[in-house]
């Protein structure tokens, strides 16, 4: 099973670019050396450990912005106009093949209405070991629900310890809005997503814009950290209440920002 | 001339040998001859026998044509024959349908004559009987027959009579219908609910049928409600008296579908029961309600809501606001309730989807119909009041239950005991007592995603707040204080073993260290021992799993069984704490020691130094003290990790003080014999393997033992005897010019 072949469209060889460069906090350009030797190390491929690379993803966002359209075209190429709100939380799992080796992204759809917000608040209380992404979605033609991914953000942060997760602010519904009012939804959805520190991808599950990309581009940027992890963790440890957050990663951005 | 002789001679046995050819030739023609004339007779014969055939054949000839001939008419005769089968045919199904006409008609006559009699006679069955015969007739076909015949009028009257009966029959049974309704009356109501659909009113009799099952269930769920309210206290039953409400509410409902499908089946067909059930769950729905809104009032789920609310965001804020916390003890029975409600509801669902589907599945016969039909069931279901409900039973469930498990937990903590008899301290056990019961209890709610959360913060609590504590025990370190270390130890086994600690600070910080390092190991065992016990129960309360939600479960798994990483990293961080302030300062006294005793033995040296106590006896001893003193107080696992430490420490020093040494060749036997019994001790010691660990070591041993320099090509390169070398060439050049009967020379000269 584990070795069947990853789709074309799964596998990357090269690292996958932000949507614009001015609208992510994540400055990484390529992957870091130590993941590129280690990908081309021979034994890496035969190693046991492969199967466990995961990388989870939470999609959180307001009532009927498109969450659950978003897994749709991207699992199963598929779109449906009508609506069927989600029930506590749906669960993909999707395999990707980077520099040759595979990667998982653990999908977690969660629901948008109220009472199944302690369901969905448990998953960022799920284990820290594995790298987490949490994907905020609103509506690009209802901007309310821009402003309300904030108390989605805060939401996260609030409970997810001392884990500090990459953020994704994504809009979706991009085919509904011309050019003048994308522009207009678009400044003012790069702004939010500045002032929490997160990335912004505009998309549209109904044609299919960006969805592949935007999930190429946190299979890569998570790949390169679990992989730098794994490497860390090897060496003697040191304790601190960080031991497996990724405070250490803020550093490596943060470093990589002065060469650019 | 012999040449010309020769030649005539050589014509002359070419001619012979020519005639000889044809001699032999002519006998062969001879034969052949022979043998064609000795089948003549034979030919003769057969020709014979044909020219009799001949006239026979004549005649074969003149039959076939006959033959085709006769095959020709027949073929002919039975096409005509087949046509006027055909026609028959048409014609017959034309009387057939003449006689269904004329059947119709004078039916017809019967049933409009019976109808009214009936009707008067109130003999409803009869009279719906009778409307049931003439609406089986094809309407169309009946008008149309109705122009044909010759008293037009009569038909036509009595089509008419029918159908003002019908009407009339319609507006009686339903009226009767509600009154035996009004008045009770059960016999009435089952003969009336039986005559709808005869007067194909199948939906109207369904509907005023279920409107009157409605009225019986809410008037007993009112009732029950009622005492539920009035429930004294005291009562046993009052902690969950809102669950046992929610049970007879529902079982009631799973009765009356019971009872009453039979019944709609018979005389109404499959495939009705969704229209029934959708009609009954309205009213489960309301009653549903009333129950969860009386629960909320009388259990004060909202007020409690907000003091749990106001705790967390305060604990976030670290703040030590001394707010009034709700003792997680106080909520068991609770939670306790809120599963029993959501398990029920859960249950009922689930009762009613395998009740309809299954109807469906026999009642409607066309694949799309009934696919459309069963999304449409199950649609109303997911929309329907109960299903809200059911959602925000489990989200308060969620709440509760997190609640109890981080204070249950935290509590836990705060009480943490060691008993002396124990290598771990109160707090590991309670603390998985606790997860257990909570994924216990959430997996009777009966709800996967229910599960998966509090699976989830379960781990996220062990992750962060439990390790936490381990953690910040061990960061205190282990003091290694100014007691003679040897009696430190004694002192921290007897106030172990006596249960109590009095001598001060350092024990107690033993003490904790040790007890935290051992909670951790046995954690990484209960951490696995939980994932495996609950896989296995989930998968026998959810027997019905799809890969999905498989896929689902285990991911949520995990997350809980990677909390064994960080638990991992954690007793290696102890036991490095361990290596450097317990084993080192004490291991390299003891191995420096070695220096002190000179390694160029004589014969006479050698013998007196192995009667009294040598180098390893002594290090053995002193080893065997340190680890006697951690044997019992740290657990298996720990206490091997602990020797691993030691080992390492022990192997590192001994090299580098044998560096320092020099040897003669009784020096290196010596040696050699003294690693041999200090790594025999070691691995007695331990259930690890040390090997490893000694692999230099005994390589160097090996080395300085060696007879002569030449000796080392048995132990290097390529072939069958030689050894894997742990020591590079020069590590090995040097540790041989150790041996101060080696020349030098000779050892650099050495190709390795
Ligand atoms: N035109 C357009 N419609 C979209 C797009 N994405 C989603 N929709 C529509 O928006 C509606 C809601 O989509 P869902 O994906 O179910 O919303 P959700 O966020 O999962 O909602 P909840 O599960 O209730 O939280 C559906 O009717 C979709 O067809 C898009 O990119 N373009
Ligand atoms: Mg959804």
């Amino acid at each position: 099973m584990l070795n069947d072949v990853t789709p074309k469209n799964r596998q990357l060889t090269n690292f996958v670019k932000p949507y614009e460069i001015f609208s992510t906090p994540y400055y990484k350009l390529d992957f870091s050396e130590i993941t590129k030797t280690f990908c081309e190390s021979r034994n890496c491929k035969a190693d046991s450990t492969s199967s466990l690379r995961v990388c989870k993803v939470i999609i959180v966002g307001d009532v009927s912005v498109g969450k659950t359209s978003i897994v749709n075209r991207f699992c199963r190429k598929m779109f449906d106009t009508s609506y069927k709100a989600t029930i506590g939380v749906d669960f993909e799992m999707e395999r990707f093949s980077i520099l040759g080796i595979p990667y998982n992204l653990q999908i977690w759809d969660t629901a948008g209405q109220e009472r199944f917000r302690s369901i969905a608040q448990s998953y960022y209380r799920n284990s820290h070991v594995f790298i987490a992404v949490v994907i905020i979605v609103f509506d690009l033609s209802k901007p309310d629900t821009l402003l309300n991914t904030r108390k989605w953000f805060f939401d996260a942060m609030n409970t997810c310890g001392d884990m500090l997760p990459y953020v994704f602010v994504v809009g979706t519904k991009k085919d509904l809005l011309g050019g003048f009012a994308y522009k207009t939804a678009e400044l003012n959805a790069v702004n939010v997503a500045k002032s929490l520190n997160a990335e912004y991808w505009p998309v549209s599950s109904k044609n299919g814009e960006n969805i592949d990309l935007l999930f190429a581009r946190i299979a890569a940027l998570t790949f390169d950290d679990c992989i730098k992890n794994e490497k860390a963790r090897s060496r003697p440890i040191t304790i601190s209440n960080d031991i497996v957050s990724f405070k250490g990663r803020k550093g490596v951005y943060n470093s990589k920002c002065v060469n650019c | 001339m012999p040449a010309k002789e020769k030649s005539l001679e050589e014509m002359q046995e070419d001619i012979l040998a020519q005639l000889q050819q044809l001699k032999i030739e002519e006998e062969l023609l001879q034969d052949e001859m022979n043998n064609i004339l000795t089948q003549a007779p034979f030919l003769n014969e057969k020709i014979k026998n044909l020219k009799k055939l001949l006239p026979s054949l004549k005649i074969i000839e003149n039959e076939a044509v006959d033959l085709v001939h006769t095959i020709n008419d027949i073929s002919e005769s039975s096409e005509q024959i087949s046509g006027k089968i055909r026609a028959l045919d048409s014609a017959r199904s034309r009387v057939d349908e003449c006689q269904g006409r004329v059947c119709d008609l004078i039916d017809l006559e019967i049933c409009s004559q019976g109808v009214q009699t009936a009707i008067l006679d109130a003999d409803y069955e009869k009279g719906a009987a009778h409307v049931h015969r003439f609406l089986s007739m094809d309407q169309f076909l009946l008008q149309k027959t109705a122009t044909d015949v010759e008293n037009v009028s009569n038909t036509l009257k009595s089509v008419r009579t029918l159908e003002d009966a019908a009407s009339q029959l319609r507006s009686i049974v339903e009226h009767k219908f509600t009154e035996a309704v009004r008045n009770e009356d059960l016999v009435s109501i089952e003969r009336f609910f039986k005559i709808f659909p005869l007067l194909g009113m199948h939906d109207v009799g369904i509907k005023e049928f279920c409107m009157y099952l409605r009225g019986k269930v809410a008037f007993a769920a009112e009732k029950n409600l009622k005492t539920a309210i009035t429930t004294p206290l005291s009562d046993k039953r009052q902690s969950v008296i809102f669950a046992d409400t929610l049970t007879l509410l529902f079982e009631g409902l799973a009765k009356v579908v019971d009872v009453h499908q039979p019944l709609v089946e018979t005389y109404y067909g499959p495939g009705r029961l969704f229209t029934a059930v959708n009609i009954l769950q309205k009213e489960c729905d309301i009653q549903v309600r009333r129950i969860f809104n009386e629960w909320m009032k009388s259990r004060q789920i909202t007020t409690k809501m907000q003091q749990i609310n106001e705790t967390n965001k305060m604990s976030a804020n670290s703040s030590f606001g001394k707010l009034e916390r709700i003792d997680p003890k106080d909520l068991d029975i609770l939670i306790g309730e809120i599963t029993l409600m959501h398990y029920r509801s859960e249950l009922y669902v689930r009762f009613i989807h395998r009740k309809v589907l299954a109807d469906i599945d026999v009642g409607i016969p066309d694949v799309k119909n009934r696919d459309d039909a069963m999304n449409s069931f199950s649609n109303s279901m997911k929309c329907s009041e109960l299903a809200q409900l059911k959602h925000e039973l489990l989200s308060h469930y969620l709440r509760l239950e997190q609640y109890f498990m981080e204070e249950s937990i935290n509590k836990a903590v705060a009480m943490d005991f060691v008993d002396s008899a124990q290598q771990t301290s109160s707090m590991v056990d309670d603390t998985f007592f606790i997860v257990k019961k909570c994924i216990r209890r959430s997996i009777s709610t009966g709800n996967l995603d229910g599960i998966c959360a509090i699976i989830n913060t379960a781990c996220g609590v062990l992750e962060n707040d439990f390790c936490d504590v381990l953690r910040s025990k061990l960061k205190q370190g282990y003091p290694s204080g100014y007691l003679d270390l040897t009696q430190a130890y004694n002192v921290l086994q007897s106030s172990i073993q006596q249960g109590r600690l009095q001598s001060g600070d350092t024990e107690q910080s033993r003490t904790a260290f040790i007890v935290a390092l051992n909670n951790a190991d046995s954690c990484t065992e209960y951490v696995d021992a939980l994932c495996e016990s609950v896989l296995k129960e989930i998968e026998q309360a959810l027997p019905g799993m799809n890969a999905n939600e498989h896929g689902k479960l285990e991911s949520c798994l995990s997350g809980l069984s990677s909390v064994t990483s960080n638990l991992k990293d954690i007793i290696d961080y102890g036991i490095q704490q361990l290596r450097s302030s317990v084993i080192k300062p004490r291991v390299n006294p003891w191995v420096d020691a070695f220096l002190n005793i000179s390694h160029q033995f004589t014969e006479e040296e050698l013998s007196v130094y192995e009667a009294g106590e040598t180098f390893v006896q002594t290090l053995i001893m002193n080893l065997e003290s340190l680890l006697s003193s951690f044997r019992d107080v740290l657990t298996e696992s720990n206490f091997d990790a602990f020797v691993s430490a030691l080992t390492t420490e022990v192997t590192q020093r001994l090299e580098k003080v044998i560096l320092k040494s020099s040897f003669n060749g009784l020096g290196g036997l010596i040696l050699d014999k003294e690693v041999r019994s200090l790594a025999s001790y070691i691995t007695a010691a331990t259930s690890w393997s040390v090997r490893d660990k000694f692999a230099r070591l005994t390589q160097i041993a090996t080395v300085l033992n060696l007879e002569q320099v030449s000796e080392i090509t048995d132990y290097w390169g390529s072939h069958d005897g030689a050894l894997t070398w742990r020591l590079t060439p020069s590590e090995l050049k040097s540790f041989m010019l150790l041996r101060t009967d080696f020349k030098s020379e000779d050892v650099k000269r050495l190709k390795l």
